[in-house]
């Protein structure tokens, strides 16, 4: 039955979603104005950004559709992470797709995809999960393929296209099988069944629905779709993709576990396990040899999957609030780091060469990079640090083997790491500027993201004690 | 309140470097002495108003920062801490007036050399294991970035290599002291880490100390974890030298006493013997590869790695005598070593070439010059009078007493340094002049000279009072050794 109190709980959604068909209806009824209507979507974000920070102030809490949405300090705190993400994409898009023409198109799968993104981490029916994944992930094909200029584009759309289908079907097997076994796709009733010892179906189940989710967030094995979609995508599209979907599909991971197999922890926490370290090496290791900068920060995002993937392995005994609290807490630092580096990228180039002597010819561009390069290594105090910091705290606490070993495998990755990540110092610091490099024209929005979220990279340890305080309310645990 | 002013005031000194864009060059210079100043006067102003009584609340500063773990923002100086926290400032202001050898982007220079300064200033002073460590991480790019930017043609390589060595050793430092912290309560303030660390019980302990110590040494560095070190000691301009080997090294033996060993008594106490062993094999090791270096700022390098061995030795030791030799070790170091480093520069400067063979004679065309690279050799040495005497002296007795053997081997290291800084001195300063740029050379200049007497004269003076330094240190020392249970 729907409520006033079903109508507040889901006014994020409602307000993302009015202002998607508005983008749209824009684009029909006065069309050739790019500017009005990225203005549009990015007031749109925001709005749903202040509706949630309102709703979380409140400390609003609710279930709606018979226990199948719920709304709780978790799903709020990231539908804050997406909005805002999605915010700063508009951002970085306005200038691109204007030109193409295409704006209010290309601003709707962006908020589309924020839309089933924020759904997303509220659902606790898995059916209901699976719809909005899909939601989620059928206009990012979309999105990654858009740039009609770069047949690089549409490869990766397409690739995209053809592993997430099959990826997709993984999935909704594995929700089926659990389905099959507990009588119930509501997470209540899956964890009564998912305890203790599984049988040999609901172990199918279960691995068949992490591989599914896996794919979506690129961990390894899974992610051979990740360098060429985030490569052919546009700049915005990929910053997008690899922050706000990534972080909705660890949300609701961290939430299907807990919620619906808390039983079975030692089970899904050995898979996890290896899932995590292989992503790691297998993201480092293949960064290491890119000198395409969107390829090296693709690949990049396929180690961090790996590093917050070994916060999961955590989740038990004392660590697992500590462990809860890594990922939301690695989420916001990611999404800060991350897209300021992708954003560079519109602003520089995508081949390290092009950053040759940046910091001699422009100091902030520079420096800023500097900042979220040496963040994703994960050098203190900048945001990617703590994030690093609250896994090692998790395994640590937790102390069993598997969670000490891939604390012992995140250590070594951080170090594998610096070499391409400082790479791109180096070059901008110690190599010859090139010549006749222009700054291109009409970077406004995009220079005003990247110094941004510079700052709130740099500034990362001050929030980290209100992060840390919320998930501890966060109700998951 | 005074501490985090003296620790951020190189911010200050940052930015006004950033600001200073249409400025000369003399303005520039002018101004980073001016902000360089500034934390040594101010640490000055500490050790005269407060020496006796570090403790005192006007230094130290507190409040949460991450409340529900512990982490907070603290801090204040000690007497283990001070000695560094003094001579970080001092040679910031050295490496400013040594930074003739830099004449492009001087404005970013001094910048990067600044915020090095309050990354170091601020690990002297940390209270809190996680703030050491954010303090202990940002000298690590800038450091990689004077070296990359502004050294040698090898400079990049040098670089590349001193960056990811040196942060894996602190990563793995990192993760024993996330693990520490979140065991003891979770609590990372130090202070109550000192009190309550045996809470802990020894396996635990042991498995926590292995990480932490193992950073550290690497970060020292301690022969076997030293290959990273000598290209990157080659490769940086002078001034940059002053901090590398005056400061950086000290974050470790630093991180050994402070807090390796007092917060971690039972788990550090099995790994005391080979501690002093790795000291030992700094002294031997330094000096026999020393010996053999062609290139004069290369063997000065390795001297500087050989005597970082007797501060290990001394901390080793866990006696009274070892620990304040060490703690006062620390210092005399950064000032022999940094000094060295300016007088290679010099002579380098004048002769062209750093070629030991090809040198000779400095001593008659440049007699200050000349002079004070035998007073810096003989103060390598551990010859009584100069600082490093007293300090060397003590480290090796306590040393000695802890563990015989290896005192008896480090007290065999000194006589190896002498013979290589004496072999080094004979053929360098003295004898005929081989290189015609030499024929004509000038001494030191007086901006040179304001770099290296400071350094000089405090050797003396440490040698002459040593308890200048030791009265400041001896009562943090006695709470290390209530801690560890040593008298």
């Amino acid at each position: 039955m729907v409520t006033a109190q079903t109508l507040v709980g889901l006014s994020p959604e409602i307000v993302a979603f009015l202002f998607s068909v508005l983008v749209l209806m824009v684009g029909v009824f006065r069309p050739g104005s790019p500017g009005f209507t990225a203005g549009l979507a990015a007031a749109g974000s925001l709005a749903a950004f202040a509706v949630t920070a309102v709703l979380l102030a409140l400390r609003f809490e609710g279930s709606f559709f018979g226990d199948g949405y719920v709304v709780d300090d978790f799903a709020l705190y990231f539908k804050l992470i997406v909005a805002l993400s999605t915010f700063f994409a508009v951002l970085a898009a306005a200038r691109w797709s204007g030109g193409t023409g295409d704006a209010p198109e290309y601003l709707n799968l962006l908020l589309t995809v924020a839309l089933g993104s924020m759904l997303l981490v509220s659902m606790r029916d898995l059916f209901g999960v699976f719809v909005t994944i899909e939601l989620a992930t059928i206009p990012s094909y979309a999105l990654v393929a858009f740039d009609r200029s770069r047949r690089e584009s549409a490869e990766g759309g397409m690739k995209y296209l053809l592993t997430g289908m099959i990826a997709s079907s993984v999935l909704l097997y594995g929700i089926v099988l659990v389905y099959g076994v507990a009588g119930s796709a509501d997470l209540t009733e899956v964890a009564r069944v998912f305890s203790g010892q599984l049988s040999p179906v609901a172990l199918l189940g279960l691995v068949l629905l992490v591989s599914g989710v896996a794919f979506k967030v690129s961990a390894a094995p899974f992610h051979f779709w990740t360098p060429d979609a985030y490569q052919g995508a546009p700049t915005s599209a990929a910053a997008f993709l690899s922050v706000a979907p990534k972080a909705a599909f660890f949300a609701i991971l961290l939430r299907i576990l807990l919620e619906g197999m808390p039983g079975a922890t030692p089970t899904w926490a050995a898979v996890i396990a290896v899932l995590a370290i292989v992503t790691m090496f297998v993201g480092n290791l293949f960064a290491l040899r890119q000198r395409n900068v969107r390829r090296m920060l693709a690949y990049s995002s396929v180690a961090h999957s790996g590093y917050i993937l070994a916060a999961f392995v955590a989740l038990q005994g004392a660590g697992a609030q500590r462990a809860v609290q890594a990922v939301l807490i690695y989420s916001a630092a990611y999404a800060v780091m991350n897209l300021g580096a992708f954003f560079v990228i519109d602003l520089v180039g995508e081949d390290s060469k092009s950053y040759n002597g940046l910091f001699w010819t422009r100091p902030g561009v520079a420096l800023s990079m500097a900042l979220f390069m040496a963040a994703l290594v994960g050098i203190p105090p900048l945001s990617g640090f703590w994030g690093k910091a609250w896994i090692i705290l998790a395994g640590a606490q937790t102390g069993s083997t598997a969670a000490i070993l891939a604390v012992a495998a995140l250590v070594v990755n951080s170090v594998i790491s610096v070499p391409y990540y400082f790479g791109i110092l180096r070059n901008m610091f110690f190599e010859e500027a090139v010549t006749g490099a222009e700054e291109p024209k009409g970077t406004g929005a995009i220079k005003f993201s990247v110094y941004a979220l510079a700052i709130a990279t740099t500034l990362f340890g001050f929030f980290v004690g209100p992060l840390a305080a919320l998930a501890e309310t966060s109700g998951l645990l | 309140m005074i501490t985090t002013i003296t620790i951020f005031f190189p911010l200050v000194g940052a930015l006004l470097m950033l600001l200073l864009r249409s400025a000369d060059e003399r303005t520039v210079r002018y101004a980073a002495l001016s902000v360089a100043a500034v934390p040594l006067l101010l640490a000055l102003y500490i050790y005269f108003a407060h020496g006796g009584s570090l403790d005192d609340p006007s230094l130290t500063q507190s409040f949460e920062w991450v409340g529900s773990l512990g982490i907070g923002y603290r801090v204040g100086l000690d007497g283990l801490g001070f000695g560094m926290f003094f001579l970080s400032a001092l040679l910031t202001l050295i490496a400013v007036v040594a930074s003739w050898d830099v004449s492009e982007n001087l404005r970013q220079y001094f910048a990067i050399l600044f915020v090095a300064e309050l990354g170091v200033l601020g690990v002297f002073a940390a209270q809190d294991l996680i703030l050491f460590y954010v303090f202990f991480e940002i000298t690590l790019i800038p450091m990689y970035l004077l070296v990359g930017v502004w050294g040698d043609e090898n400079r990049r390589r040098a670089a590349t290599r001193f960056f990811i060595y040196t942060f894996f050793g602190s990563t793995v430092m990192l993760a024993g002291f996330l693990a520490l912290g979140i065991l003891s309560g979770p609590n990372f303030s130090m202070e109550v880490l000192g009190g309550g660390g045996a809470a802990l019980s020894r396996a635990a302990q042991i498995a926590i100390a292995a990480p932490i110590l193992f950073g550290l040494l690497i970060k020292v560095p301690a022969v076997p974890f030293h290959s990273w070190l000598l290209d990157v000691y080659v490769s940086s301009p002078i001034s940059t030298n002053v901090l590398l080997s005056g400061v950086l090294p000290k974050l470790g033996t630093y991180g050994l006493i402070k807090i390796a060993i007092p917060l971690l008594p039972e788990g550090s106490q099995p790994f005391l013997p080979y501690l002093a062993a790795f000291g030992v094999a700094n002294i031997i090791y330094g000096s026999f590869v020393a010996f053999m270096q062609p290139d004069l700022k290369a063997l000065v390098a390795y001297s500087s790695i050989g005597t970082l061995g007797f501060i290990l030795l001394g901390i080793a030791s866990g006696n009274a005598l070892g620990i304040n030799g060490a703690v006062m070790q620390q210092v005399t170091h950064g000032l022999y070593s940094a000094l060295l480093f300016i007088l290679v520069g010099i002579v380098a400067n004048r002769a062209g070439t750093r070629r030991i063979d090809e040198l000779g004679g400095i001593a008659a065309r440049m007699p200050w010059a000349g002079g004070l690279l035998a007073l810096g050799a003989l103060a390598a040495m551990g010859v009584p009078g100069l600082g490093v005497f007293v300090s060397e002296f003590m480290s090796i007795m306590g040393g000695f007493t802890a563990f015989p053997v290896q005192g008896v081997l480090a007290a065999l290291g000194i006589v190896l340094g002498a013979m290589y800084l004496l072999y080094m001195l004979q053929r360098t300063i003295f004898g005929p002049i081989k290189l015609p740029a030499l024929e004509t050379a000038e001494d030191a200049e007086p901006i040179e000279m304001a770099a290296i007497v400071p350094l000089a004269a405090l050797l003396v003076v440490l040698g002459v009072f040593p308890s200048l330094l030791i009265n400041v240190q001896q009562p943090t020392v006695e709470i290390v050794l209530s801690a560890i249970g040593g008298s």
